[in-house]
């Protein structure tokens, strides 16, 4: 037998996965629904046509409309992923196909960078339709920073993707998945989130690349990242078994 | 070779399996008993999907632990459920099963041809029969070509005409060096090219005995 490496078996189970929500649709049109029906609501609520550094009152002074939309992006953003990593090993429960997936001669980080890749393209596809919906309800103008916001993003799903997929397969042992992946995920996930909110508002106000590289929230990402997809690489062992 | 020594496997309250002490040698041999006897716990034990509560397995010497690469490369497995992906056709699951496996899609045809499952290719799993998903499921466990065979109820909701199939497969299977381990209700089936059998009630090994040239005999009770 011709055995293939690591990295040809975890596209295997990768497109394997892409192929079966593409049959289903089971994962990609609640985070899409969710996403969509937050941004409607916010931009009835939210004034969007408002500067975007005007402040806004808000119990115990003001904010800038700036802050407040960055952060209902990534909330936005943050819960939609949820829902959808959330059904990670959905497919895998129905007719014991965790066992054999299980039995496969790839090392346990296979499983877990196909099943991190497989929801990275979920909540990119999310990206890809909400932050142009975002951009035009708030009249965002990003010019030529729009790259940067890429690069941002790219930072933030990688984290992101990392956190919920190792909390996912710990998670779909429960029969309160849906509750528990969150009550794990959300604390783990706090700095990422936090990071992405800052460097966004920058964006948002004008700043550029060179503006928001030297406020150190790149390196909390990067450091972010490094970390806890080396975790989950190496966790995964314990937490699918 | 399967050995088994001291193996507990406790669920709560329940005691699933009492100290089973087993060695089994190259060979098919038939796993029997009653529903609720411990013999899909001993065939998930044995693949490494179950972790023991206490006891010592290992196959071909080297101890069961589902961490280990080169010993789930020997193993196929089939249990109660098909361990196939409902939305994936039959050929997509065993293409998918083939490439991480390392099989060729020639064996993906031969093992269906085995199996009569031909005809279903590009049907979606979850559209089969019962009888059609476990063809499947066993298909996928013998793709590979594995040392050891671990098959739970491989006879469940086959027509006679099905059930040969499935024991010509098996016998296709086996090789010196091979074992197989056939949990089942119909003993009958089994027993008619089986090297051994292995009766096991209420989690506790109480009949084991191997075929012989000059007839069965007892090797444990």
């Amino acid at each position: 037998m011709n055995e293939a490496g690591w990295l040809h078996k975890s596209a295997l189970l990768v497109r394997k996965d892409l192929r079966v929500e593409a049959r289903g649709r089971d994962t990609l049109p609640p985070m899409l629904a969710f996403a969509f029906a937050v941004t409607l609501l916010l931009a009835f609520t939210l004034p969007g046509s408002t500067r975007l550094a005007a402040p806004v009152s808000v119990p115990g002074g003001t904010v800038a409309v700036v802050d407040v939309v960055s952060g209902f992006l990534w909330i936005t953003v943050l819960f939609a992923g949820l829902i959808g990593f959330a059904r990670t090993f959905e497919v895998e429960r129905e007719e014991g196909a965790i066992d054999s997936l299980l039995l496969v001669p790839l090392d346990r980080s296979g499983l877990f960078a196909a099943k991190a890749v497989a929801n990275l393209a979920y909540i990119a596809a999310v990206q890809g339709v909400l932050l142009p919906t975002f951009a035009l309800f708030f009249a965002l103008d990003l010019g030529a920073s729009w790259f940067v916001l890429v690069l941002v993003t790219i930072l933030v799903d990688l984290g992101f993707v990392a956190v919920g997929t190792l909390f996912a397969s710990l998670a779909a042992q429960t029969r309160s998945r849906e509750l528990i992946l969150p009550i794990l995920a959300l604390p783990a996930l706090v700095p990422v989130f936090i990071a992405a909110v800052e460097l966004t508002s920058d964006l948002f106000v004008g700043g550029g690349l060179d503006a928001v590289a030297t406020r150190g929230w790149f390196g909390v990402l990067i450091a972010f990242d490094v970390v806890f997809m080396t975790i989950g690489a190496l966790a995964f062992e314990f937490a699918i078994d | 070779m399967i050995e088994i020594s001291g193996l507990r496997v406790v669920f709560g309250q329940t005691i699933a399996l009492h100290s089973v002490d087993l060695t089994i040698r190259a060979g098919v041999a038939g796993l029997f008993g009653p529903n609720g006897a411990g013999k899909s716990t001993l065939l998930r034990v044995v693949a490494g999907l179950l972790r023991p509560s206490s006891g010592h397995v290992s196959v071909g010497g080297i101890p069961v632990t589902s961490a280990d690469e080169t010993l789930r490369r020997r193993i196929g497995y089939s249990g109660h459920d098909s361990g196939l992906y409902q939305r994936l056709s039959v050929r997509e699951n065993l293409e998918l099963f083939a490439g991480l496996y390392g099989a060729t899609s020639t064996r993906v045809d031969t093992v269906m041809q085995q199996l009569g499952i031909g005809d279903r290719a590009g049907m979606p799993v979850g559209r089969l029969s019962a009888g059609l998903k476990r063809r499947a499921s066993v298909a996928r466990a013998l793709l590979h070509e594995p040392d050891v065979l671990l098959l739970d109820e491989p006879y469940a909701n086959l027509d006679d005409e099905a059930a040969a199939m499935m024991s010509d497969a098996v016998k296709a299977w086996r090789a010196p060096g091979r074992v197989a381990l056939i949990a089942t209700h119909g003993a009958k089936r089994v027993k008619s090219f089986a090297d051994a059998g292995i009766i096991v009630q209420r989690g506790r090994v109480v009949s084991y005995r191997v075929r012989m040239p000059e007839g069965e005999v007892a090797t444990s009770s």
